[in-house]
């Protein structure tokens, strides 16, 4: 079995949703989550807030700098992720399609490094 | 038949069946590699199923190499692998070591140039500098985009199988779109004879790429 992280994009300065369709964008992906869960695919998922929420911590020569907002000053950002076990990478993608449908944003998959002990 | 003719026609289907024995797509190019090398040396005459001795010959390197590179856990995991008699699961509606491969090297995962040059070089038998020319840019960039593309199967677990019927309406047409510019590739030599230079013969590449129904199936 591999991992793979679904990263969520979000597009700043896309126009809000309202909360109907927010509520239903929640209960979408409760429903994935759950079917997930029910697969043995899930490890670990959940949104984040937006990246104006953000502090970046940097270690250089020994000294630890703050800075306040994200990573990088890009449109897109981390806007939530799931952490999947799956066999392979078209299950991973399989799922992704879910996930993207249920949260309706683009869902970036990625394998981990190493490989969970099995 | 001579070395080079053999060479063309089998090494896809070689390289095929050692990547479906290996899982994995760089051991079973060196495996067969050195099998072909030995064949250079041993062979008086070609046996009478060259392929298959290509590929016995092969599976051997293989282990033989096993033997000397991997760590023991490794090494019974890949042993394990190399002595299952089972095929491997299928959940496709064709079981063809070439085919699985073929939708491997296409997969949607990968790049579409990738998809191509990928797909010439493990199936198609092309060395990288036929490739290049077949599509006017640097070797290093063919070579590049091969090496990306292996590294991108192995490392995002892009899996060796024809896909459930279900998924094919998706899966094909990059698969049918490769097989169209493999056999495009065989118009090349006609260029290359204008230009006064040697005409690399591709016949074989086009009909490995167009599935003749009455064409008996070598396994």
């Amino acid at each position: 079995m591999k991992q793979y992280l679904l990263a969520v994009h979000s597009f700043e300065g896309a126009p809000a949703r309202s909360d109907e369709e927010t509520q239903r964008a929640y209960s979408r992906v409760d429903r994935v989550n759950n079917e997930l869960q029910a697969a043995g695919a899930w490890v670990f998922g959940g949104g984040l807030l937006p990246p104006d929420s953000a502090t970046v911590v940097r270690v250089e020569n020994g000294k630890t700098t703050m800075t306040d907002g994200p990573f990088a000053e890009t449109k897109e950002q981390l806007g939530g992720f799931w952490v999947l076990q799956c066999a392979d990478l078209d299950q991973a993608l399989a799922w992704a399609e879910k996930c993207a449908e249920a949260c309706m944003e683009p869902v970036e998959v990625r394998p981990f490094d190493a490989e969970p002990d099995s | 038949m001579d070395m080079a003719s053999i060479y063309r026609a089998e090494y896809g289907r070689c390289v095929a069946t050692l990547v479906r024995l290996l899982g994995d797509i760089n051991p079973a190019e060196e495996a067969v590699q050195d099998a072909f090398a030995t064949a250079l040396e041993k062979w008086d005459a070609p046996p009478p199923n060259p392929g298959a001795w290509i590929v016995t010959t092969a599976r051997n390197r293989a282990t033989d190499r096993l033997r000397r590179e991997l760590t023991r856990e490794a090494r019974h995991a890949q042993a394990l692998l190399l002595h299952q008699q089972d095929e491997p699961q299928e959940v496709g509606p064709v079981t063809d070591d070439q085919l699985r491969l073929i939708f491997t090297c296409c997969h949607p995962a990968l790049a579409s140039d990738a998809r191509t040059a990928l797909t010439l070089r493990l199936l198609g038998g092309l060395e990288v500098p036929e490739i290049a020319r077949a599509y006017l840019v640097p070797e290093a960039t063919i070579a590049q985009r091969i090496v990306r593309a292996k590294k991108k199967i192995r490392d995002a677990g892009i899996p060796y199988r024809v896909p459930a019927a279900q998924e094919l309406p998706d899966r094909l047409p990059p698969v049918l779109t490769v097989l169209y510019l493999m056999f495009n590739e065989g118009y090349v030599p006609k260029n290359l004879i204008r230009r006064g230079q040697d005409p690399p013969d591709h016949r074989d590449v086009i009909a490995d790429a167009v599935p003749s129904p009455s064409a008996p199936r070598r396994k």
